[in-house]
């Protein structure tokens, strides 16, 4: 029995070289986040602070984005709604459309590859050219992210090496990341300087000041907005926060978690229009108001989109981001494919050891594996057979006959009969020496079988 | 009923348990503090792979700005004058304004742009960096960067930090924290993917 994520893991794993790298430099970026976070003895309760704050902006979305609004447009910006994907690509075209723009630069955002905004806005005539560096090999590949901060981390040098020799004129074999990474720099200040419009997206919006935050460590999306006078911004939601005491506890958190750095190279405070030049902020739902009625599932719009819970994760390490079927991967990308289409994405939820570790890292606390396990009780609503459901949920059952097994250790024998093969690479005794790991949470499991979610 | 209205409708309709606002104080309270704001900082700046040089008594401030950058030729300036602990000293090595540029694409090629920066906070090196001259970019575009910082300008963390800042006429406003970097290519760190490859705090 083998599921969509199964049989693509698998297949990752048949690289045998680049799956062992892909998992060792994964764990590698997890273990400066334990480092880092460990120079802060105030960190859980950084953590607690940020799912708080999350929870309380989450519960009060009406106010705070109305105050946005407010706030947004008396700074000179216009605000505009869309209510789904196609509305917002429909007013980012609209824009563009209205000032003639042709060039249109870019930095990462989520929430443009959740919409399909690049292959919209080529189809209609406007190239797009993505400016983080990590985007840009993807998009001349024709390739999406594998992960949500490392989006080309499943791409060796060499390819890359090959590709700027077609694109940018390198020199053949000459694969040195620093010689690598100056030619793109050199390559794409042309594409900044010639861009009639450039769009960042937002990991933060303020409501009391109106302002948009934007994180990165390459300076990308400062590039694309000082030189064209118009600039796009478009955010999620659920990425409004209160205040800027609140980004205090947030950008202490961000980089930490994600990628174990202090803090993102630049932290934009975008709030005003430049001056003879437009801002427009797109609010953008595309099901998120959705979410808010589902209580099970609610706290996935606290996320920061950090990357941690992928870096963690046992599977994501050994499977790679393509084996999941929703284009985010990893435990949080698994929730969020489940609501948004789940006949569609379920196969990804098997994509889970239970270990508990993503929700054990992330900044925001999401729950991630309680609402994985309790996806997995729901799969029969969605028409997933027995079969495949038993295969999906054995190793938790394990887990629940025989507790015990688990405060032990996780490479214990008579769980690895119950893990998909892949997942035996390396032995499984690895995933014991994971420091910090996984207990398997006595307290969610007893929380959960109180509240009778566990199903024998 | 405009998209406006339906998607704030549905937020009413769908949102369940209202949580209070949490009470920032204890975290602010409990947040990291450092007995040597100097020492950390200069320390933390390293990390972020930049570096914090602290201007001594007698020190000529662009005399040390050429010694840091010998081989910049096109240097950038928005400053005209400083405060130190030693007096006033007047930027005259900054050869021109970069808001006498027509366009922001023609400060490509800047070798080195002098910047006034706010405040340093010390647990992540980050400068809050207040837009002040009409062309951004200069911020951005320079192979590299010198911000000259008041010594006695240093904070703990982004909770002290915060509500000291200001976005100012311009609307716009930064935090900076070393050089520009990307780690995209195997996970190499390579300075200067966009920004600035080298970046100097000199503490006046
Ligand atoms: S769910 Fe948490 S750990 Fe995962 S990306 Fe979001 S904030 Fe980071």
């Amino acid at each position: 029995m083998s599921t969509k994520h199964s049989e693509a893991a698998e297949r990752f794993q048949k690289n045998k070289s680049l799956a062992a790298w892909h998992d060792e430099t994964l764990w590698m970026v997890r273990a400066k986040r334990d480092k880092i976070s460990r120079q802060l003895p105030e960190w859980e309760e950084l953590r607690q602070m940020a799912h708080d704050i999350k929870m309380y902006s989450n519960s009060h979305l009406d106010e705070l984005l109305t105050e946005f609004e407010r706030n947004a447009t008396a700074n000179g910006a216009v605000v505009h709604w869309a209510k789904d994907a196609e509305e917002y690509c429909r007013i980012v075209h609209g824009i563009l459309n209205d000032h003639g723009v042709h060039h249109f630069i870019k930095s990462k955002s989520m929430l443009a590859e959740e919409c399909g905004l690049n292959d919209y806005l080529e189809e209609k005539g406007i190239e797009v050219v993505e400016s983080d560096l990590g985007e840009r090999i993807l998009q001349l590949m024709h390739k999406k992210p594998s992960h949500i901060v490392l989006p080309a981390i499943h791409i060796k040098k060499e390819e890359i090496g090959e590709l700027f020799v077609r694109e940018m004129g390198t020199e053949p074999g000459n694969n040195d990341q620093t010689y690598l990474t100056h030619a793109a720099r050199k390559n794409l200040r042309h594409k900044f300087i010639e861009a009639e419009a450039a769009m960042t997206g937002a990991n933060f919006a303020v409501a009391s000041t109106g302002e948009c935050v934007v994180c990165t460590n390459e300076g990308n999306a400062d590039m694309g907005t000082s030189q064209p006078k118009l600039q796009i911004t478009a955010f999620g939601l659920e990425k409004i926060v209160p205040d800027r005491e609140a980004l205090g506890v947030f950008t202490r958190l961000l980089a930490r978690s994600g990628t174990g750095q202090p803090i993102t190279t630049y932290t934009s405070h975008y709030r005003k229009p430049r001056p003879g030049g437009e801002l427009h902020i797109i609010i953008v739902d595309n099901g998120r108001s959705e979410i808010l009625a589902d209580r099970d599932h609610v706290q996935t719009l606290n996320c920061l989109r950090c990357g941690a819970c992928m870096n963690t994760c046992p599977v994501y390490r050994r499977s790679g981001g393509y084996s999941y079927t929703y284009f985010i991967p990893g435990p949080i990308g698994i929730n969020l494919g489940m609501l948004k289409a789940p006949e569609v994405y379920y196969d990804n939820v098997s994509a889970c050891s239970l270990c508990h570790s993503c929700q054990n890292v992330c900044p925001a606390k999401v729950d991630l594996a309680d609402q994985i396990y309790n996806w997995r009780q729901r799969l029969q609503q969605y028409g997933v057979a027995s079969k495949s459901k038993k295969f999906m949920s054995d190793g938790m059952k394990q887990l629940m006959e025989h507790p015990a097994l688990f405060n032990a250790a996780l490479g214990v024998a008579p769980l690895a009969n119950h893990l998909p093969r892949f997942m035996m690479y390396n032995g499984l005794n690895d995933w014991g020496k994971e420091h910090d790991m996984p207990r398997f949470a006595q307290e969610s499991f007893n929380e959960m079988w109180k509240k009778n979610k566990i199903q024998k | 009923m405009s998209s406006r209205e339906m998607i704030l409708a549905n937020i009413r309709k769908n949102t369940q348990t209202k949580y209070e606002k949490p009470d920032y104080r204890s975290i602010e309270e409990h947040a990291i503090r450092y007995p040597d704001l100097i020492g950390q900082f200069t320390e933390v700046m390293k990390q972020m792979g930049g570096q914090a040089v602290l201007l001594q008594e007698g020190d000529d401030l662009n005399a040390l700005i050429r010694s840091l950058y010998p081989e910049a030729k096109r240097i950038a300036s928005t400053v005209a004058e400083v405060d130190t602990a030693f007096g006033k000293q007047t930027v005259d090595c900054g050869a021109f304004h970069p808001d006498t540029v027509a366009a922001p694409g023609d400060l490509d090629g800047t070798d080195l742009a002098i910047v006034q920066g706010r405040l340093g906070v010390c647990e992540n090196g980050a400068v809050w960096i207040e837009q002040e001259v009409e062309q951004r970019a200069v911020y951005f575009i320079a192979e590299a960067l010198v911000i000259l910082l008041d010594r006695k300008a240093l904070k703990n963390n982004m909770h002290e930090a915060y509500p000291l800042i200001e976005t100012g006429k311009y609307g716009f406003g930064v935090f900076i924290s070393g050089p520009s970097k990307t780690a995209d290519i195997e996970q190499a760190l390579v300075m200067g993917a966009h920004g600035a490859r080298s970046v100097t705090v000199v503490l006046v």
